[in-house]
């Protein structure tokens, strides 16, 4: 257990690295943070705060939570593919696969860093939500949201292998990506509320981790929402994790065996 | 005697991808096999150097991503270190590959940072990875470059220290897949001494070398094998692989001088004056014996200084076993 951690912080150390050595990068992505936030800030003041679905939450602070999440679900998706993908032209998959290191971890791993990046930039979100526009958080129901945010990194890396596997198992681009991104932003309650959406197709959203995972955030920090209101989101979160998690894992093996049994594993 | 590692009746076949215009025009045509290995059978000895020799496409690399459990066999079996390559986490641990890849590293790290890494995944301990990066380091004359970024590294630093990256776990098996190609002549041959004097005289490590370089096998190998297709055509020492298909023997003697006629079955090939006297190559045929040429010339007075046997070319007999393939190779 103790050298699995040791090898997924030796990942995260081998992309900080090389994360830092493109400071100005890094320093305009938050600078684009902040600015895409001021723009939000001030397109929201068009939006009618009592619209259906918004249950009370200021227009702003109702879509700042959703972009800072929908980003994290973005990763989540593309990340495993395109790290696998990035290895594979660098040439150094098969140096990793030649290792003693499980391929499954290998490309677990891979996308630790920008999982991590992920949960730094939503941090940066709320950073600036509260210091700069004067959001206020709750923090009332603390441990239903970590459990929250828990449940929604585990089910958005089960999509990710899934993803991933697709591209192992293919050697084509990845249709699932394209297919989910698309479902994600326009039914998960990102920009609008699912309210919004004729009554007949409302049961797409309720098919997505993120639709869940928005709730609980929205409920928890910006409604102060006790862990009790929060237990239905919680229970089908909880049951699409079951689900994509083990689904992800169950792929990734198949696509692996078939890909080294073709001999494709390290081919781009 | 000992096999480290051993490949029996190896068959691999990799389906060929079909191109848009082909799935559109043709779809239910079968996809084309191309068969990578055709029943390898090979037991390299522990602690040796062996070649394998071929033209591309004669399936080497596949060989080696096999022996690596990169790659499943179709059918037969490979083991390392007297474990099937199917039980991956007991033959890993036991085997370090050097690609010919340069790109195989982080570009944007040290070559320390790249050395961590992959110490970590190839199950370093923790207290032990700085003393073994160091050490590795030194081995390959890397120290003075190893904080510099890897993207400054010339093509021969970036193979030592792929090397040195295929030694952090000191496997005793090492594969190596063309490690000098893109070398210059002097770094070829420091990278040559290097794994000639270490890695084989000194730790004892056994090392398949896959290459077309036939001076690098000839200097390197202590046994050879020439795949062709997905087949092993022969093997054996460098010696053994040379005089493959050649039944005559050349020597060449030193002498005084020449007699016009002696009475033994030989044919003079070459002869020309050298110092004070001549240098004369003769071929003997298979039913002939050096010492019936021998007796012959000194029955016929002739002064021998000297008498040595001429080896055939490796190049020779490398272009020798390919014309000899069987022409059902080619279906």
């Amino acid at each position: 257990m103790t050298r699995d951690l040791m090898k997924i912080l030796a990942f995260l150390k081998r992309d900080f690295l090389s994360e830092v050595s493109y400071r100005i990068s890094f320093i305009f992505q938050i600078v684009g943070i902040f600015f895409s936030l001021l723009a939000f800030f001030f397109v929201t003041k068009m939006i009618d705060p009592t619209t259906e679905g918004l249950n009370g939450i200021p227009p702003f602070e109702w879509l700042l939570v959703g972009l800072a999440f929908q980003y994290y679900f973005s990763t989540a998706l593309y990340s495993f593919s395109a790290k696998i993908r990035n290895e594979q032209l660098l040439g150094t998959l098969e140096a990793m696969l030649v290792s003693p290191t499980p391929t499954s971890m290998v490309i677990f791993s891979s996308a630790a860093w920008d999982f991590t990046y992920g949960a730094i930039r939503v941090l940066v979100y709320l950073l600036f939500a509260t210091l700069v526009f004067g959001v206020q958080l709750h923090t009332n129901s603390l441990g239903a949201l970590l459990l929250g945010v828990l449940l929604t990194f585990l089910s958005s890396a089960g999509l990710g292998i899934l993803s991933a596997s697709f591209i192992l198992y293919f050697k084509r681009g990845d249709p699932i990506n394209f297919f989910l991104s698309g479902l994600t932003t326009f039914f998960g309650s990102v920009f609008f509320p699912v309210e919004q959406l004729p009554v007949s197709i409302r049961w797409v959203s309720d098919c997505l981790p993120i639709t869940w995972s928005l709730r609980i955030v929205r409920g928890s920090l910006l409604q102060g929402l006790p862990s009790s209101e929060l237990h239905e989101a919680l229970a089908y979160l909880l049951v699409l994790t079951a689900i994509l998690l083990p689904l992800g894992i169950l792929f990734s093996r198949v696509a692996i065996r078939k890909a080294k049994r073709e001999g494709s594993l390290v081919q781009y | 005697m000992s096999h480290a590692v051993e490949a029996f009746e190896l068959k691999k076949s990799f389906t060929r991808k079909r191109s848009v215009k082909e799935l559109l025009t043709h779809p239910f045509r079968k996809a084309e096999q191309i068969h990578a290995l055709r029943g390898v059978d090979l037991h390299v000895r522990s602690g040796e150097i062996f070649g394998l020799l071929g033209p591309n496409g004669a399936g080497k690399t596949t060989l080696l991503k096999i022996f690596s459990c990169l790659v499943l066999p179709d059918s037969g079996r490979a083991v390392l270190g007297g474990e099937d390559t199917v039980h991956e986490a007991r033959v890993k641990p036991q085997l370090g590959l050097v690609h010919s890849d340069e790109r195989s590293f982080y570009w944007r790290l040290s070559g320390r940072e790249n050395l961590r890494f992959f110490a970590r995944l190839y199950d370093v301990p923790g207290r032990e990875i700085e003393s073994r990066i160091d050490y590795l380091l030194e081995q390959v004359n890397m120290v003075d470059a190893a904080d510099r970024r890897f993207a400054d590294y010339s093509s021969g630093m970036k193979q030592r220290l792929a090397i040195s990256r295929a030694l952090l776990h000191d496997p005793p098996i090492l594969l190596m897949d063309e490690p000098t190609r893109s070398l210059d002549p002097a770094s070829s041959l420091a990278l040559r001494e290097f794994i000639r004097e270490r890695l084989h005289e000194r730790d004892g490590k056994t090392i398949i070398l896959a290459t077309h370089n036939l001076r690098e096998a000839e200097a390197l190998c202590s046994r050879l094998a020439i795949l062709v297709k997905g087949r092993v055509r022969q093997v054996g020492t460098v010696a053994e692989v040379r005089r493959w298909g050649i039944e005559e023997r050349r020597y060449r003697f030193e002498v005084a001088a020449w007699p016009p006629r002696i009475d033994a079955r030989c044919t003079v090939v070459a002869d020309e004056p050298f110092e004070d006297g001549r240098r004369v190559t003769i071929s003997l045929d298979a039913d002939s014996s050096l010492d019936g040429a021998l007796r012959a010339l000194i029955a016929a007075g002739v002064v021998i200084r000297s008498c040595e046997r001429l080896e055939p070319d490796l190049e020779d007999a490398f272009s020798r076993i390919l014309k000899s393939e069987p022409a059902e190779d080619d279906a």
